[in-house]
């Protein structure tokens, strides 16, 4: 067992780790469960950048088991360079919404419960994009979807938190099982559960591919919330707990987008993937438009933002459909980049909300003036969410659509360039409604925790910094493209 | 007779150890915990001895053939009992399970007493089981099949204060007598054809009345392996019974009786690939009309019998797909269902007597609140309806992945439409089962006077088996090879039992 072995293990085992801690100290442990779950979360970030230099040189970490020999099932992690950049995404959105915690969370006795749950629900997130055998990866990806469903019955603000709980699994679980059947279509192909046999080559009758392709697609559409798909995403993200919110929308809806690059497209060749192209891009569109109109049409400002993910869910799609190597690289650079701001606008309006105790966005307004600082987080946000240069989500969009003016669908592309301007009138218009003109009568504003702060200032800066310098992450991203495209594209 | 005793040994343990238990709780103590002790001492020799007979059977080679352990050897050929290893899972898992259930019950049955009927007629089900399984002529196995039901009836209305308890154990007698007269008019239809009545000396292709005989077999049996439409028996029974023998019930008995159906029919010589068909198409009833009438249930008990037609509908479809397509490791995993079904189920209803025991809670909205005052109990719960459910990393998902998997193999139309079914079945079934975990954590309802909040100390012994079931139920999810392996055979066998 090597010193990448022993990172890897970290990743997960940090987290698990605390996970059993949390869950053996329980109400002993209210004061040092915040800490607990920040350490684990930190060193599951250090595990991932230490691999780094590995992958640079060229290895490929991974950790391989038998599990269950008699169906040729195999307990194996790997990570390569597709994974790296999710992986990253998820680390360190865990690590900022557990820091948020720290000031958003009033600690009860229930409180190591709740930091516990977080840890699980980060461990199915990067178990899903760590795992590279189909039993681990369906597993890992079903605690992801248990444990934030649980944060959200339990702790989600409202009284029908339990029928959004539900509807939630419902759905999502719909798609899942999607997922399944199209990986036991593999599995079946090749007598093995494991992803290497699926890069050796699948040979599949072409009805199974088509059928395999759309399970894929349909699957993973519905954890990226593609409209129509989309349904359990509003209500889940208004209902949930903010830090849940921040981790489902910054880094849960990009592990759709792994499984459409991990799966069909690493898998299946450019031929192969040719006759789903317009309908991917279609439907980015259509999700890419919807998303925004129901964002200007919300009052409440969480689910304006929480509409604003569909959206941006469309343009990622939109550029996956385009099969072409730009509109790919950027709508992987999309994930972790939409991440970031998602992440900042999410804990923005965690800010407001906490500051005024107000979600309604009419009785909101002027707290440019009376939080500045907050303010001016916002604000990147939103003018980074519309895609204004030099903010981060102007070069992944710029990518996005560089990819759909490479194909032949010239009409298409034109279409979300247009469609894009929606984002900037969502963005713009709630950003004038709520840092702008006059403060309504009786509201008042509240000291807010730094602890919820400090990671808000991290990412704005973050998003300019992303914007200028975009090469080293461009950079993992062009790698993770070299591996699935192999130079077929 | 002769032959390897270690074949009787279990049951021999059982029937001696039934009496025991009854001139004991008679003649020298009439103390639950003692009694219960007892009978699991009982239970545990059993077990035991069915560990012995596993290695027999492991020392036999493969799997089919002539080197079964059996015993009470007579004529060329002939047996009174033979061991074949789909036998041995399922016992396994039913002495297993009933060493639990009377553990549990020793405090328990502080709710009914009548210590010295029980735990006689607890080993008297289990032992009327292990017969029937393990039973080679026909006749045999009517009279074991009777022992287990009469047992099982007199059970169900174990609370005999209780009129809709009488009421359910009635229909369970009628319906089950109707079976078992349909069972005996298949037996003597063999009879006049064969001869004689030795399971495994039914070669050659069978005439018409082996065939007519068969065919009763599978109504009767039907019956007692709740087989829609034939179930209607079975959300009384299971509702009404004290929650221990429900847990039985439904952990074990009804897929024994499957077992059988499935060793008779094929021994029979009925046409595997109808066999396989029929128990596809079935199966799909049992799934559809389970989960629908689960999802409507406000009982919690009549909701988890429910969910048991449900359950049996995923080993039908399981045990189906093998047949039909000759896949044995479909019907391997139609007996690793029974064992996941028999951990999580069992649990379930386990957990569900303690809220009864404690808190007198019979419908889901009792429930509510639960965790606030027994944690522990919330939680096994919950492990449980997540494990029915086929939530991963529970050993209910295992079974559903192993289902899919064989569906996917057959690639025919009928399997992938038992493919379709049962995927929607388990969007179905997420309908009632994670309500009623959101119940277990929801916050008591305020009019409760203040009895809410307060903390209940669950009594060890009722607490030792729901922790050894939950470990189980974690522990083949999350490691499911030894458990894969011991029903590895069974699955080769039972195919190899087809002509």
């Amino acid at each position: 067992m090597n010193a990448e072995t022993i990172w890897l293990m970290t990743i997960l085992g940090a987290p698990l780790a605390a996970v059993l801690l949390l869950f053996l100290l329980r109400e002993r442990g209210v004061r040092v469960a915040g800490w607990i779950a920040g350490l684990a979360a930190a060193l599951s970030l250090a595990g991932t950048f230490a691999l780094l230099p590995a992958l640079q040189r060229g290895d490929v970490p991974v950790l391989d088991v038998r599990w269950i020999p008699d169906a040729n099932i195999r307990l194996s992690l790997r990570m390569d360079w597709l994974t790296f950049p999710f992986l990253v995404t998820e680390a360190a959105v865990t690590l900022l919404a557990i820091v948020y915690t720290w000031g958003y969370h009033h600690p009860d006795s229930r409180t190591p419960i709740f930091y516990g749950l977080l840890m699980l629900f980060a461990i199915g997130m990067s178990g899903t994009t760590l795992a590279d055998a189909m039993f681990l990866f369906y597993i890992f990806w079903e605690l992801m979807l248990v444990a934030s469903c649980a944060l959200i019955a339990i702790w989600g603000e409202g009284e029908h938190r339990g029928a959004v709980a539900l509807k939630y699994f419902i759905f999502t679980h719909l798609g899942s099982l999607m997922v399944l059947v199209g990986l036991l279509l593999l599995y079946n192909a090749t007598g093995n559960d494991s992803f290497s046999a699926l890069r050796a080559g699948v040979t599949l009758a072409p009805g199974l591919v088509t059928t395999a392709t759309v399970l894929f697609i349909v699957g993973f559409c519905v954890k990226m919330a593609i409209f129509p798909l989309h349904l359990w995403l509003p209500d889940a993200h208004a209902v949930a707990p903010m830090p849940v919110t921040i981790m489902l929308a910054a880094a849960m809806l990009s592990m759709g987008t792994y499984g459409i690059l991990r799966f069909p497209l690493s898998i299946f060749s450019p031929a192969q993937m040719a006759p789903f192209a317009v309908p991917m891009m279609v439907a980015g569109i259509v999700s890419e438009l919807y998303g925004a109109l129901m964002a200007l049409a919300e009052q409440d400002i969480k689910r304006i933002i929480a509409y604003s993910s569909v959206s941006q869910m469309g343009y990622i799609l939109f550029g996956l459909g385009t099969l072409t190597h730009d509109g790919i690289a950027g709508s992987t650079l999309h994930v972790i980049f939409h991440a970031i701001v998602k992440a900042l606008l999410f804990m923005g309006v965690g800010l407001v909300v906490r500051a005024t105790g107000r979600r309604r966005i009419t009785q909101i307004g002027g707290l440019g003036s009376a939080m500045p600082l907050v303010a001016l987080c916002i604000g990147t946000g939103a003018l980074a969410i519309a895609g204004m240069p030099p903010l981060c989500i102007f070069d992944s969009e710029w990518m996005i659509f560089a990819g759909g003016f490479h194909t032949a669908h010239i009409g298409l592309s034109i279409l979300t360039l247009f469609g894009s301007l929606l984002t900037v009138a969502y963005a713009l218009w709630f950003v004038g409604r709520i840092l702008f003109g006059d403060r309504p009568e009786g509201l008042t504003i509240d000291r807010l925790p730094r602890a919820m702060v400090a990671p808000t200032v991290l990412l704005t800066a973050l998003a300019l910094i992303e914007g200028l310098f975009p090469a080293p992450v461009f950079n993992w991203v062009d790698q993770a493209l070299n591996l699935i495209l192999g130079g077929t594209w | 007779m002769t032959g390897d005793l270690r074949v009787v040994l279990p049951l021999a343990c059982l029937a001696g150890g039934a009496f025991v238990v009854y001139l004991v709780a008679r003649f020298v103590t009439s103390r639950n915990d003692l009694l219960a002790l007892f009978t699991a001492g009982v239970l545990t020799a059993a077990l035991t001895a069915l560990a012995l007979l596993q290695l027999a059977a492991a020392d036999g080679g493969p799997p089919s053939g002539n080197h079964i352990p059996s015993w009470g050897h007579f004529g060329p050929d002939g047996a009174l009992l033979r061991a074949d290893s789909g036998a041995l899972v399922v016992i396994g898992i039913a002495l297993g399970l009933g060493l639990l259930v009377t553990v549990y019950s020793a405090r328990y049955l502080a709710l009914d007493r009548r210590y010295e009927t029980f735990y006689p007629l607890l080993l008297m089900l289990i032992a009327g089981l292990i017969g029937m399984l393990l039973a080679e002529d026909l006749f045999s196995l009517y009279m074991f099949s009777e022992l287990m039901s009469v047992a099982a009836y007199v059970l169900v209305a174990f609370r005999r204060r209780n009129t809709t308890a009488i009421e359910a154990g009635f229909k369970y007698l009628v319906m089950g007598s109707v079976g078992t007269v349909i069972v005996l008019f298949g037996i003597s239809l063999v009879y006049r054809e064969t001869g004689h009545l030795m399971l495994s000396q039914m070669t050659g292709t069978p005439g018409p009345w082996t065939r007519a005989g068969a065919a009763c077999f599978l109504v009767g049996l039907g019956i007692k392996s709740a087989i829609v439409p034939l179930h209607t028996w079975l959300p009384d029974a299971h509702g009404r019974a004290p929650s221990s023998i429900s847990a039985m019930l439904s952990g074990v008995i009804v897929q024994s009786a499957f077992y059988t159906l499935l060793k008779v029919c094929l021994g029979l010589g009925f046409p595997t690939r109808s066999l396989g068909t029929l128990l596809i198409v079935l199966s799909l009833l049992n799934m559809t009309l389970g989960n629908g009438l689960a999802l409507v249930q406000t009982h919690t008990k009549r909701l988890l019998a429910y969910s048991t037609i449900a359950q049996m509908g995923y080993i039908m479809l399981s045990m189906g797909v093998g047949l039909r397509y000759n896949i044995p490791e479909a019907a391997q995993a139609g007996l690793f269902l029974m064992l996941a079904q028999a951990t999580t189920k069992g649990l379930a209803f386990l957990c569900q007597g303690v809220s009864y025991f404690y808190c007198g809670a019979t419908t889901i909205d009792q429930l509510r609140g639960i965790a606030a005052q027994m944690p522990l109990i919330a939680v096994a719960f919950s492990v449980a309806l997540a494990g029915l459910a086929g939530v991963p990393p529970l050993a209910g998902f295992v079974g559903k992945w192993f289902i899919l998997t064989n569906a996917v193999r057959s690639a025919d139309a009928l399997g992938y439409v038992g493919l379709a079914v049962f995927l929607l079945n388990s969007l179905l079934a997420l309908g009632y089962y994670l309500p009623l975990i959101g119940t277990l954590f929801a916050p008591p309802l305020l009019d409760t006077e203040g009895a809410g909040a307060r903390r209940i100390q669950v009594s060890p012994w009722m607490a030792l088996p729901i922790i050894t079931l939950g470990a189980l139920v974690l522990a083949i999810g999350l490691y499911p090879g030894p458990w894969l392996a011991w029903t590895a055979n069974a699955g080769v066998y039972l195919l190899a039992l087809r002509r």
